[in-house]
């Protein structure tokens, strides 16, 4: 295995790890807030569950990005390609944006999703709008993932 | 479409108001509102006191007979049953929160003889009656607790003062005790002791051995075991006949809600102000008619200043699609219904997230399983339909694309978003471009309609050719039209934003209309999240084939393959489903409504039957 394929890889353990963390932390704050309404009124917990896995996307795309890094550097299915270092590089670098934003969307979109299931517990009739409000900051984490695709298939081997 | 709606009001005499509210509850087409001078009926706060004690029963009843199966069915009522409250029913329910009552108290008393009995525990060993435990001519009598680790200190202290002690069972506060002392020594004593860790506390309030009221309290806590079992039984009897509360709790709230209604009252009439839909003023007609003929009924157009509630009526395919956008706002009753178009927009998109054969399968299956054997109502059943009817698109996009169950098992007809990127990016953008070009045509229509045909040019179709000018320009053969399309769309927006200011400003509100650019860029690149959405359920949908695939070695690994294809998809298939509902809603309510709708319409409650709990024939 060459330095170039480390690099690689460590490019996708960021991608997963840092989008991972960011996730593991807004569906946290989440669930907390929401077991506390779901205490107060249990015919709510269909609702807020939804408003809850919101922040949890952001993982799924880092371990998106991280796969199809593995599938495209060969470590996937056998027989790891032999990358230059600045290949190697370039995956790290198509990692970033994902790993980042994936980071700070997942814990701002847990925030802003907390808020949403304050106002549910108010008034049950406005929890699609806090599930509208909590999905508007996951844009920048899917602009994000596109970016970290494209760039991914974009090396090239 | 919005359905027309009239202005109701209706005098009639005050001895027919109950049987004209039930009337038109059971017709159900005339939304009651508030008026200066209206009150609600008499007896409403008492039905609505009779309602919360039966939800609360119900809640308890409910408890204890455990869940309802997945696909139990609602039972079918006549709708005139509802009408008022069955007398039996309210007995059973009577019963019921008797026995709550009864419950409540017997593990309160419980807990009390429970707690008796865990302070009398360390003093059992004591052989004589607790009364006869006290001082003598001579002797001082000390009780009280010591802890273990402190019985020799303790010991040492006695000896000193040629004291006695009896150490008795041990408790929560250490080893009970009962110091002997001579009187004469007794201040001195206790305090010597308490410095080793002697702590007084006085005896249980009983009278004789403690070993005999030990008997009585065992005694007496079998018997309200016994009665609890009684009460359970009587319960779980209960429990079978929760239909019968369910039913009961209808009622009441059908009841509730006539009482509820405000009219407003002289001393032989009474009147009521409402709303109705335009055709149907004739069956509340002929409801009224069913009770007197001593009325006057008024169906008046609205006008500028009133706010008629919103009714949308659209056909079969669209009418699910209403939820989604009540969820966001209902439509002003003066404005176009966007659902019509909003409609086939969602479908599109939401099949366009999914974009897998096998997912629309699996969906057409569940959800048409659901609607048949569960048959939800109001706006979880329409969200159901959505689902049901999005599983077409789902599956047609994955045909164009070749996904089935993340796999490639037929060449696709138009290309693999994963193999080239680029053509799916642009082929999003593109109906993005589409979805938004329908909302400024919404928005040039309502202008349309409100007569102001500048607004509808100038700032809607001035930007729909800008748009498709730009576009072309990417096209090499189009460009020199496209060219001229883009100026010429820029030119009407520079020279017509500031139309209605003066001076100076008529200049910058035109360049700051052209700025406007930018939101109408980032409104298009919005939609690139539908690749992102159709890639991450369609690569992790392969992902999960693959580790599928790496264990199916032998037997063993065969049979965990399939648990890993069943758990795997069905994960992805659901959050894909979540994805897709909030993001084709959000492409809905920010990209498409932004550009022409209203919204701020509340909705029509008519005066009608409640059943929540069954379904009316």
């Amino acid at each position: 295995m060459t330095t170039g394929t480390i690099i690689a890889i460590i490019g996708a353990a960021f991608a997963a790890i840092l989008a991972g963390i960011g996730s593991a932390y807004g569906v946290r704050i989440t669930g907390q807030a929401a077991a506390g309404v779901v205490a107060e009124k249990p015919d709510l917990f269909g609702k807020l569950l939804v408003i809850e896995a919101l922040p949890g996307t952001q993982g799924i795309y880092g371990f998106l990005v991280a796969v199809i890094v593995m599938v495209r550097i060969g470590v996937l299915g056998g027989g790891a390609l032999q990358l230059s270092v600045e290949q190697g590089w370039s995956f790290l670098g198509a990692c970033m944006p994902i790993a980042f934003v994936g980071f700070f969307s997942a814990i701002y979109q847990g925030q802003t999703a907390v808020a949403g299931i304050m106002m549910a517990a108010k008034d049950p009739s406005t929890s699609a709008k806090g599930i509208t409000m909590a999905a508007l900051v996951e844009t920048y984490a899917i602009l994000a993932l596109l970016v970290s695709i494209l760039l991914v298939f974009g090396i090239q081997i | 479409m919005i359905v027309p709606m009239k202005k109701v009001t209706l005098y009639a005499l005050k001895q027919d108001k109950e049987a004209l509210l039930a009337a038109l509850q059971r017709c159900g087409e005339l939304m009651v509102v508030e008026t200066e001078d209206s009150l609600p009926q008499d007896g409403c706060e008492e039905a609505t006191e009779a309602l919360k004690r039966t939800r609360e029963t119900l809640r308890f009843v409910g408890k204890n007979a455990g869940k309802k199966g997945l696909l139990t069915v609602r039972p079918e009522v006549e709708a005139s049953r509802l009408l008022s409250a069955d007398p039996e029913s309210e007995a059973l329910q009577k019963q019921a929160f008797g026995l709550e009552r009864r419950l409540d108290e017997n593990s309160a008393k419980e807990s009390s003889l429970k707690a008796q009995s865990d302070s009398l525990a360390p003093w059992l060993p004591l052989d004589t009656a607790v009364e006869s435990l006290k001082d003598t001519r001579k002797v001082a009598v000390f009780t009280g607790n010591v802890a273990k680790d402190s019985i020799p200190a303790l010991t040492s202290v006695l000896d000193r003062f040629d004291a006695e002690a009896q150490f008795l069972g041990e408790g929560l506060s250490g080893r009970a005790a009962v110091l002997y002392c001579m009187k004469d020594q007794a201040e001195e004593m206790l305090s010597a002791a308490k410095a080793a860790g002697f702590e007084q506390a006085a005896l249980p309030r009983i009278s004789g051995v403690p070993v005999d009221c030990e008997a009585k309290l065992t005694e007496e806590r079998e018997k309200l075991t016994k009665e609890r079992d009684e009460m359970k039984d009587s319960l779980s009897k209960l429990a079978a006949k929760r239909d019968e509360l369910e039913l009961l709790c209808d009622q009441q709230a059908t009841v509730c809600s006539r009482l509820g209604t405000p009219a407003a009252a002289t001393e032989y009439t009474f009147r009521l102000c409402g709303w109705a839909m335009a055709d149907r003023a004739e069956k509340i007609r002929k409801a009224v008619e069913s009770v007197t003929d001593a009325y006057a009924l008024a169906f008046e157009e609205p006008t500028e200043d009133d706010q008629p509630p919103t009714v949308e009526k659209n056909s079969r395919f669209v009418t699910p699609f209403e939820t989604i956008t009540d969820m966001f706002s209902r439509p002003d009753p003066r404005e176009l219904d966007p659902n019509p178009i909003m409609a086939p927009w969602y479908w599109i998109i939401f099949g366009m997230m999914m974009a897998d054969a096998g997912y629309g399968l699996i969906m057409a299956l569940f959800f048409g399983l659901f609607l048949k054997l569960k048959k939800p109502r109001g706006d979880f059943g329409k969200l159901v339909k959505v689902l049901l009817y999005a599983s077409i698109t789902t599956a047609f996009w994955g045909v164009m694309f070749g996904a089935y169950f993340g796999a490639e098992w037929f060449p696709p007809v138009l290309f693999i978003p994963l193999d080239e990127p680029v053509s799916t990016l642009i082929l999003c953008l593109g109906i993005g471009v589409l979805h938004i070009f329908s909302g400024m045509a919404m928005a040039m229509a309502n202008a349309f309609k409100a007569g102001d045909w500048q607004a509808a040019i100038f700032d809607n179709l001035s930007w729909i050719i800008m748009i498709s000018g730009l576009g072309m320009l990417f096209v090499p053969s189009l460009a020199g039209v496209g060219k001229i399309m883009a100026l010429t769309g820029a030119g009407i927006v520079l020279f017509t934003a500031g139309r209605s200011k003066k001076g100076i400003k008529k200049v910058t509100s035109g360049i700051l209309g052209l700025y406007s650019i930018t939101g109408h860029v980032s409104d298009i690149l919005s939609y690139s999240r539908i690749l992102a959405l159709a890639l991450s359920s369609g690569v992790v949908a392969m992902v999960f084939n693959l580790l599928a695939g790496m264990v199916q070695g032998s037997i063993i690994g065969f049979l965990f393959s399939i648990f890993i294809y069943l758990l795997g998809h069905a994960f992805n298939l659901a959050m894909g489903l979540l994805s897709a509902y909030v993001h084709s809603s959000r492409l809905q309510y920010i990209e498409f409504f932004g550009k022409f709708y209203q919204g701020n319409g509340h909705a029509f409650t008519p005066l009608s039957v409640q059943n929540k709990y069954v379904d009316l024939k």
